[in-house]
C-alpha cells in the first residue's frame, strides 16, 4: 500500500531492516511523521521488531548508568 | 589555614586519575589523546577547586570537566577522526546477515526477560563495557558521545565532520552490534542458567 503525497511517495510498508534503522534513528532525531506511521504499523504486526525496540531502549538506559 | 584543605582536595582529584583515564581511553580510543584530556581535566579541576562546593559530588563534577576535555580532543583531532569515520561507513557492514534478501530478520531476537535486574549487577556492566570496547573505534566514539555523553546528534556530526546520514548509519551499526553482543554474552547465558 502506498499513499501519494504532493511531491513525494509516502512509503507505509517497511520491512524489518528498515524498521530497525528507524528504531535506532528515533534515539537520535525526530522521525518524519510518515516514518513514525510506517514504524508504528510495522511494530503492530512484528513481535521481533518490538523486542528489538525494547532492547534498544534498555541499551540506552544501561549505557547512561555505566560507572567507572 | 587553608593550605592543608587545598592540598587534600588536590590529592582527591589526583586519586580520580585512573578512573578518568579509563573513561577517556574508552571514549577516545587513543592513548595520547586520552592522556591529554585527563591532564587538562586535572589541571582545570585544581584551578577551579575554589569554585567547587559540595565535596560529595566532586567525582561527578570532575567527570563533567572531563566530558568537555574529551570533546576538545575530538575537535583538535577532527581530521583524523573524520577520516576513520568515513572509512568505517565505506567499509559496509556484516550486519546484512541479520536480515534476509527481502529485509526480514533471519532469526528471532531473544526475549531478554527482565533486563532491569541486570542493572544491579556489576558483571553486567563489565560485559557491556567489553562489548563497547570491541566496537571499531569510530563506532565506539560516536555511540558513547551520543548515549553516554548525551550530546546532540547534530553536534556530534559536526564535531566528527561527517554527514548526518553517516552519523545515523554509525549509530545504527553500533547499536545493532551491541544488541547482538549483549544478547550473546549476557542474556542468552542468563536464560540458559534460568532454564537449568
Amino acid at each position: 500500500m502506498r499513499l501519494k503525497a504532493p511531491g513525494e511517495m509516502i512509503k507505509l510498508r517497511i520491512n524489518c531492516r528498515e524498521a530497525h534503522e528507524l528504531l535506532s534513528r528515533q534515539h537520535d532525531t525526530a522521525l518524519h511523521w510518515s516514518e513514525r506511521l510506517a514504524l508504528h504499523l510495522h511494530l503492530r504486526v512484528c513481535d521481533w521488531c518490538r523486542t528489538v525496540q525494547r532492547n534498544l531502549a534498555f541499551l540506552s538506559r544501561a549505557v547512561r548508568r555505566l560507572d567507572y | 589555614m587553608r593550605a592543608p584543605e587545598q592540598s587534600s582536595s588536590a590529592q582527591t582529584i589526583a586519586d580520580l586519575r585512573p578512573m578518568l583515564l579509563r573513561i577517556a581511553r574508552l571514549q577516545l580510543r587513543n592513548e595520547a589523546w586520552a592522556e591529554d584530556a585527563v591532564s587538562e581535566t586535572i589541571v582545570a579541576a585544581m584551578e577551579g577547586m575554589s569554585a567547587f562546593r559540595g565535596r560529595s559530588q566532586l567525582r561527578t563534577w570532575v567527570v563533567g570537566i572531563l566530558k568537555h576535555k574529551i570533546i576538545d580532543q575530538i575537535r583538535r583531532h577532527s581530521r583524523e577522526v573524520a577520516i576513520e569515520a568515513q572509512q568505517q561507513v565505506d567499509e559496509g557492514e556484516a550486519l546484512d546477515e541479520l536480515f534476509d534478501a527481502s529485509g526480514h530478520r533471519a532469526s528471532a531476537p531473544h526475549d531478554w526477560g527482565d533486563p532491569e535486574s541486570a542493572l544491579a549487577r556489576s558483571e553486567f556492566f563489565a560485559v557491556l563495557q567489553a562489548c563497547i570496547d570491541e566496537l571499531p573505534a569510530p563506532l565506539g566514539r560516536v555511540f558513547l558521545l551520543r548515549e553516554w555523553l548525551e550530546l546532540d546528534t547534530m553536534q556530534i556530526c559536526k564535531e566528527l565532520q561527517v554527514t548526518s546520514t553517516n552519523c545515523f548509519v554509525m549509530l545504527y551499526r553500533a547499536r545493532m552490534r551491541l544488541r547482538e553482543c549483549l544478547e550473546a554474552r549476557w542474556f542468552a547465558a542468563q536464560g540458559a542458567r534460568r532454564n537449568d
